[in-house]
């Protein structure tokens, strides 16, 4: 996941450095250094090793850490490794410099069409190129910061704005009263039973003991999809016939756990669209009658502009604490990521990355935005 | 904000609309607002580029046409270079066939199997259908019970873990049948051992058709996707699903433009009547958030009887309970009346939700109410007062508080058509409008 996207921001960035070079004009001094001398071995960890502690050294919430003279060089394609072994060039600037709206108005636009092959829903590019215009535009920019960190951390600021905050579930569920019972919505198709085996393999993995409700009472099939899933997982599934009541069923899974002393209880329901009144009516009746202490909200990474749309709806009819995003390995772009997590402001919990009930990978935010950036861990 | 963006589509519009001679500012604004409601129905962004620079060079470029002002030679480019697009509806035979159903993992390619051997069995023509996907639990059962209910006999084992094996069986089994629907495990294109089990299906089957089954959520990864499984099996149509949703399908044009085929049949609902065949133009009002005449009157046609239902009457403000009775028949056929509304070109009227808000079991039960009126009252709701309310409902067997419940959503309805009436975009300009467009 994300590799598309990196590239491309990559490239972005440099278009960046190059506009805000051009507007600062003569006020930039470039910094050659030949890296292959002092460093004793040029591998892409001791040059990108910088990167990271630099990455916040213009932020503007934290003036005091600017360093006043260029005394660390930037790898402006870290990706490359030929570039390690020439040259590594920083632009540095020599005088005060402000930015303005239009020296950046090109690159921005471009950062645009990047966000939207991506899959970032047209209004969530929006929001995060308006995070870009309000770091660059019209602040001072001090003597000897250079080029690439400005962009690069109006960059990670505008993203790790928009993607959030992570979710420790394990840290969740140690810190709530037992049964915890999570919930899990979204539209048809997305992933949501497939999700619950996973995310019950993932919670067994951590020593929870876990119970499954068949809450999809609708689609043809659901149940002993769900039944095959407990069989292989060896956990406890409780279920009614097709078509009864999905509020009796996830009760009384809920019933069960607290009777057997369970962790957790991974609620199923059928696929629905967010503007069928009904369907969404019965899931505000199922939240009502099961209490769960996490509503998670499943949808997949292919999803385009209506990822946003629906997780919005689906938030504010029956309320989403956590969204799992699946198919993230079909998609190398993970735009609807980006887009969900700003839409609903709600942390991602997990990414489904394949058939296996192996795949699935908690989300932390810093480690995407990092990769996103091409900063190797 | 879909709201927005199609009513800037249509402020571009309107000051094209005012030119003489085609003003470059106006057809550049035009241009970028088309690009992102496009992008916004996640259309491909070089597909919207391509298009958006051929409209504004054909724009710019080719003279009116005699006897066709700015703005309708303005709009007649962008119509045909949307129509370009979309590569015309795509074919379907009521002749013995195999198809092989291909698709990423959760796309709905189960549920429109079922909806496709409904179809062809509607059409006289002997089904049978085999389940391929060995390996998501519960498919086997899922396609047996949707199959179950409308008769038609599937071939397939839960136990089996060889899909060629079924296939290869299962051709044998229906060797009778007229249209053999083989449905396959959702797949995704990085999968190379997918890849290759579909491919070597396809060589077995040897099927006539290879349709792909693409959600209508689908974004960007349409064309990659798309691409993808047309190399290894050759792709011939595109199967549009939960366009019941509020996506708008441009992942599907990706498909079509990928794969140079059409889009074949749209799944809109849940139930196994809910498939479609393709409609170019009500697609592109879609697409663009504007209203689409055209398939509103074609299907208004369909259901209700000439005289049935004077739809001018209705916007002119005359609009009976009569006329809400018809039309409450006709939304069973039609499909829910938000969506019928969302068809007619309403610019940024907004209508409450509440007059939506109508289930169906209370259709069901206006229109038993209905029933208890007498003709007079039908006409002019006017003359219903409390004794007639009494009367109503003891004979439809409601309580009196529903019989006024039933006339508080006519009045609700009627003003919503009433404020339709007055909005700045009258039903005829907008006749007029997409008439000369086409």
């Amino acid at each position: 996941m994300f590799e598309g996207l990196r590239n491309k921001l990559q490239s972005i960035r440099e278009k960046f450095g190059t506009s805000i070079r051009d507007a600062a004009g003569s006020d930039v001094r470039e910094v050659e250094k030949p890296v292959e001398a002092p460093s004793p071995a040029p591998q892409p960890e001791t040059v990108s090793a910088p990167v990271l502690p630099e990455a916040p050294k213009v932020a503007p919430a934290e003036p005091e850490r600017v360093v006043p003279a260029p005394v660390k060089t930037v790898p402006v394609e870290p990706k490359k490794p030929e570039g390690i072994f020439s040259r590594v060039r920083s632009f540095v600037i020599e005088r005060e410099l402000v930015i303005s709206e239009k020296d950046i108005e090109e690159p921005l636009t471009d950062l645009e069409m990047v966000l939207l092959e991506n899959d970032v829903a047209l209004e969530v590019s929006d929001a995060i190129l308006a995070y870009m215009r309000e770091d660059l535009v019209g602040k001072h920019r001090k003597i000897g910061s250079s080029v690439d960190d400005i962009v690069s951390t109006a960059l990670r600021g505008a993203l790790l704005k928009v993607l959030g905050d992570g979710f420790d579930l394990p840290a969740y569920i140690d810190s709530h009263e037992r049964p915890v019972k999570i919930l899990v919505t979204g539209v048809n198709g997305t992933g949501k039973t497939t999700s619950i085996a996973k995310m019950a393999h993932y919670l067994m993995g951590q020593g929870y003991s876990v119970v499954l409700g068949a809450g999809d009472t609708f689609r043809a099939g659901a149940i002993e999809q769900i039944e095959e899933h407990g069989r292989r997982l060896d956990v406890k599934v409780i279920h009614h016939q097709e078509g009864s009541d999905p509020a009796a069923v996830l009760f009384d899974t809920v019933d069960y756990a607290k009777a057997h002393g369970i962790d957790v209880v991974l609620a199923d329901t059928a696929g629905r669209f967010h503007n069928r009144k009904n369907l969404m009516n019965q899931l505000d009746k199922i939240r009502r009658v099961v209490k769960p202490d996490l509503v998670v909200y499943v949808d997949e990474a292919v999803a385009g502009n209506d990822a946003v749309v629906r997780a919005k709806d689906f938030n504010d009819l029956v309320g989403t604490d956590a969204v799992m995003l699946t198919k993230a390995d079909m998609d190398p772009r993970g735009g609807a990521a980006i887009s969900i997590a700003q839409t609903i402001g709600k942390p991602i919990l997990f990414l489904g990355t394949g058939q296996a009930y192996d795949d699935i990978v908690p989300f932390r935010p810093e480690a995407v935005v990092d990769e996103l950036l091409g900063v190797e861990k | 904000m879909l709201d927005s963006l199609s009513s800037s589509l249509k402020d571009a519009l309107k000051k094209i609309a005012g030119k003489t001679v085609v003003d470059r500012a106006a057809v550049e604004e035009l241009v970028r607002s088309l690009q992102r409601a496009l992008l916004q129905a996640d259309v491909n962004v070089k597909l919207v580029m391509q298009l958006s620079q051929s409209i504004k060079r054909r724009a710019l470029e080719e003279e009116p046409p005699k006897g066709m002002n700015v703005r309708e030679h303005v709009l007649r480019i962008v119509y045909q270079e949307l129509v370009g697009l979309m590569g015309g509806a795509g074919k379907v035979e009521l002749a013995p066939q195999t198809i092989l159903m291909a698709g990423l993992q959760g796309s709905g390619k189960t549920t429109t199997t079922a909806k496709l051997a409904r179809y062809f069995q509607r059409k006289g023509l002997k089904v049978g259908l085999i389940c391929a996907d060995t390996f998501r639990p519960g498919a086997y059962s899922q396609l047996a019970t949707l199959a179950k209910k409308i008769n038609v006999p599937i071939f397939g084992d839960p136990n089996e873990k060889d899909a060629l094996k079924i296939v290869r069986e299962g051709m044998k089994h229906f060797a009778g049948a007229q249209v053999r629907i083989i449905d396959t495990q959702g797949r995704h294109a990085l999968e190379d051992e997918l890849i290759e089990e579909i491919v070597n299906i396809n060589e077995i089957a040897r099927p006539d058709h290879r349709w792909l089954v693409i959600d209508a959520a689908l974004g960007q990864q349409a064309s990659e996707q798309a691409r993808r499984f047309n190399d290894a099996i050759g792709i011939d149509g595109v199967l549009l699903t939960k366009m019941d949703g509020t996506a708008k399908g441009g992942g599907a044009l990706s498909a079509v433009s990928e794969t140079k085929s059409g889009i074949v049949f749209v799944g809109a609902g849940e139930t196994i009547e809910d498939l479609e065949r393709f409609e170019p133009d009500g697609f592109i009002s879609r697409l663009l958030g504007m209203g689409d005449l055209k398939a509103l009157a074609e299907k208004a046609e369909e259901v209700i009887a000439d005289g049935d239902m004077d739809v001018n009457a209705i916007m002119r403000g005359k609009f009976t309970l009569r006329d809400m009775y018809k039309q409450l028949e006709a939304v069973n056929k039609m499909g829910p009346l938000k969506q019928v509304m969302s068809m007619l070109p309403l610019g940024g009227l907004q209508i409450p939700d509440d007059a939506y808000d109508v289930t169906s079991t209370k259709m069901d039960r206006y229109k038993v109410i209905m029933d208890s009126m007498t003709n007079a009252e039908l006409d002019d709701p006017q003359v219903i007062s409390g004794s007639h309310v009494q009367r109503i409902s003891r004979g439809a067997g409601v309580s009196p508080d529903d019989v006024r419940e039933l006339l508080k959503y006519y009045r609700t309805m009627q003003r919503a058509l009433k404020g339709m009436r007055g909005s700045k975009f009258s039903m005829q300009r907008m006749m007029k409008r997409f008439g000369k467009m086409q």
